[in-house]
Formats: C-alpha cells, sequence, structure tokens
C-alpha cells in the first residue's frame, strides 16, 4: 500500500490535466504517485499542488527543534505527513480522558497544558512551543490525553496523524532519542513546576510564565489575559491583577487591555523564581 | 556462454523533482529494489527535473518520478513512485 500523497482529481491544474491524457503516466497520475509534469510546449515543469507544498516546507528550514534536531533524511521522509495547520488562541487540542488523533509540532503557536481538577478548574503544569511536541505521551505508550491542551498563543504548527506518528517512531532511532529526551525535560519541568506553585511568590511566578512565554513567541510583545493567568499560576484573578501591577511598577513590564511587553528582560529574570533557570537548562 | 552468464550491467536513469514527496519515496524504494536484486550491477543517474529541465525535455519525459531503463535493450520505463516493486522488476528485466 503506497500511501500516495495523492492529489484529488479534481484539485489538480486543469493544464496538468490537459497535458497527461492517457497512458502509463495518466494512470500514475491518479493514482496520486506524480510530483510534476513537463510541458514539452514551452519546456516548464510544472509542480503538482502537494509537492509543491511539500517542498516550501522542506525550503524553509524546520522552524520546530525536534524536527531540525533529525537527520534531513528522515526528516524528508516524514515532511508528506506533516500537515501544516494554524492554531488559534482558544482552541482546545485534546481534552482529559480523549483519544490523541495527532501530534503537534509548534513552529510559532504555544500551547498551555492544563491539569483539570474535579471542581473543574484547572493549572497550566506547561508550555510548549517551537522547542517541543504536543501529545509526547504517545510516544510513551499513552494512547489517551490525561490533560488539556489550550492554545494560548496563535500560529502555526506541524500535525501528523497519531497512527503515521507511532509508525514513524518505530522506524526512527532519532527521533526516538530527540522524544525520549523531550519527555525527560517536561518530566523535570513538572516537577519543578509543583515545587514552585508550592513554595514561590505569585509575582515570582508570573514572570517565569511571562519569560517562558516570551521564548515561545520569540518576541518581547505577546497577548495573555488575567483569566489565562489566573489559571496558569491557579490564583484568582485579583491575585493576577496585584502581581502584574507589582511588575509594573518596577518597570519590568507594559500591561494594557492584555498586550505584555517585556520593558526589562534582565529584571525580568531577576524577578522570576529560579525555576525559570533550571527548566531552561534542562530543556535545551 | 561465458558471456552470457556474466550479469549484464543495468543502466538506469531517474528523472524526479528535487524533494518532492513521491520523488523521495521512488529514490528510497528504488534503493531498496537494486540493493536486493542488483547488488552492485547497476548505474544509477538521478536527474533533478527542477534544476535541468532541458534534459527532461530532451528525453521525453512527461511526468516526475520516471525511471528510465537505458540499457540493456529494450529500453524501458516505470513511472510514479515505483513503490510497486513486480512492476518495476518486470519493466527492468529482472528475474525473481
Amino acid at each position: 500500500m503506497s500511501r500516495g500523497g495523492g492529489n484529488p482529481v479534481s484539485a489538480l491544474p486543469s493544464n496538468v490535466l490537459r497535458l497527461v491524457k492517457d497512458g502509463l503516466e495518466r494512470r500514475a497520475l491518479d493514482a496520486g504517485e506524480i510530483d510534476a509534469v513537463i510541458d514539452a510546449g514551452s519546456g516548464n515543469v510544472i509542480l503538482l499542488p502537494l509537492a509543491k507544498r511539500a517542498l516550501a516546507l522542506a525550503a524553509s528550514q524546520a522552524a520546530n527543534n525536534l524536527l531540525a534536531a533529525l537527520p534531513r533524511p528522515d526528516y524528508q521522509r516524514m515532511l508528506p505527513e506533516l500537515e501544516p495547520v494554524t492554531l488559534t488562541y482558544g482552541e482546545v487540542l485534546y481534552q482529559p480522558g480523549q483519544r490523541v488523533r495527532h501530534v503537534y509540532f509548534p513552529s510559532d503557536a504555544h500551547v498551555s497544558i492544563l491539569v483539570v481538577v474535579e471542581s473543574g478548574k484547572a493549572l497550566e503544569v506547561g508550555l510548549i512551543g517551537r522547542e517541543g511536541m504536543v501529545g509526547v505521551g504517545l510516544a510513551l505508550g499513552v494512547e489517551h490525553s490525561s490533560v488539556r491542551a489550550l492554545v494560548q498563543g496563535s500560529g502555526t504548527a506541524l500535525r501528523m496523524p497519531a497512527g503515521v506518528f507511532l509508525e514513524e517512531l518505530a522506524r526512527c532511532a532519532p527521533l526516538q532519542r530527540e522524544l525520549h529526551r523531550y519527555a525527560y525535560a517536561k518530566l523535570a519541568q513538572a516537577r519543578q513546576t509543583a515545587a514552585c506553585n508550592r513554595f514561590h511568590l505569585v509575582e515570582a511566578r508570573l514572570a517565569r510564565w511571562l519569560l517562558m512565554t516570551s521564548d515561545r513567541v520569540r518576541s518581547d510583545h505577546f497577548h495573555l489575559t488575567h483569566e489565562f493567568l489566573a489559571d496558569v499560576l491557579g490564583v484568582r484573578r485579583v491575585g493576577v491583577t496585584n502581581a502584574a501591577g507589582d511588575l509594573q511598577r518596577r518597570k519590568l513590564i507594559g500591561y494594557r487591555r492584555g498586550e505584555i511587553t517585556i520593558l526589562d528582560r534582565a529584571g525580568l529574570e531577576a524577578a522570576s523564581c529560579p525555576c525559570y533557570g533550571i527548566v531552561r537548562n534542562l530543556a535545551s | 556462454m561465458a558471456r552470457e552468464s556474466k550479469k549484464k550491467m543495468l543502466r538506469l536513469r531517474l528523472y524526479v523533482a528535487g524533494g518532492a514527496p513521491n520523488s523521495v519515496r521512488a529514490i528510497a524504494n528504488l534503493a531498496a529494489i537494486c540493493k536486493e536484486h542488483l547488488q552492485a550491477a547497476f548505474k544509477l543517474e538521478i536527474v533533478d527535473v527542477l534544476q535541468f529541465p532541458l534534459r527532461a525535455l530532451a528525453d521525453g519525459v512527461l511526468v516526475t518520478p520516471h525511471l528510465a531503463k537505458l540499457s540493456p535493450s529494450p529500453a524501458s520505463k516505470v513511472v510514479g513512485n515505483l513503490s510497486d516493486r513486480d512492476s518495476v522488476l518486470l519493466a527492468l528485466g529482472i528475474g525473481k
């Protein structure tokens, strides 16, 4: 069975269909096994839509660190199965108990991982951006999500169906190594966060999460509401307002209508709890 | 007698479209077939039509991937990602 990456015939440009009318070539075209058609009249090479997209993806260096760490031939082989998607702020990728259908490799989007307790309240326990993958439980043999994965920053990601991901994992040793290392980093982050939530002050924890978000969006400017931060920090909204106000008074951030600007990164790192530095070193 | 028993060198040319998905598969599939059935008795040239479109034109290639058997005669071709091993072997005149 060739997972042929086929363009549905209806999606083929009409100039392609005109050039390849019959015979072996047409049958291969219909089977989705063709990347490009050559127009003898003009001498042009016409790329079919899927091939064009795959080449564009490959040309832009893998924007996700896990994928970029793979040997190029392995990454090229996975490319047809990596679908570019746009993730939107507030979109839920997994709910607790749900079967994981896709794994996601963010490029510039970032995703919050939240534990939901019986009262329905949620606490952020992790943040995933271009450095990682959403759905690492699957790599460890767990088919259902135990957490909520919520898009915190809109942007692009590459998504792969769960079955394909497991096949790739079985045959690609570098992918296994990257994911094992990454799974450990997530475990370390979760442990650190547990201690952090218990011992560190709200302002210091807020500074930490703001820095983590900034790292993942590669910008000093991003959008986060008080409600979101309340879930992140496990405090009431007024706690967020107070902590953010404190950081603003110290001229470390600007925060207006959900728009956050880091004004003094060094100062914010100093204000953050040590967990920021500790986890960042573990993950790199 | 001696000449007949000598394995005939297969000359192959594979036209691809850069790193496009079916092209990448064709290369992988062909490599596996050659390794298993031909060992060292073949010469393979890969022509990237994105870099050398005129060659494809001159050689009468309409789609990629396109595998051409140049020698021994008769010349033959296979188009597509070469995942149907049996039909590739047939076209190349390789017994199983």
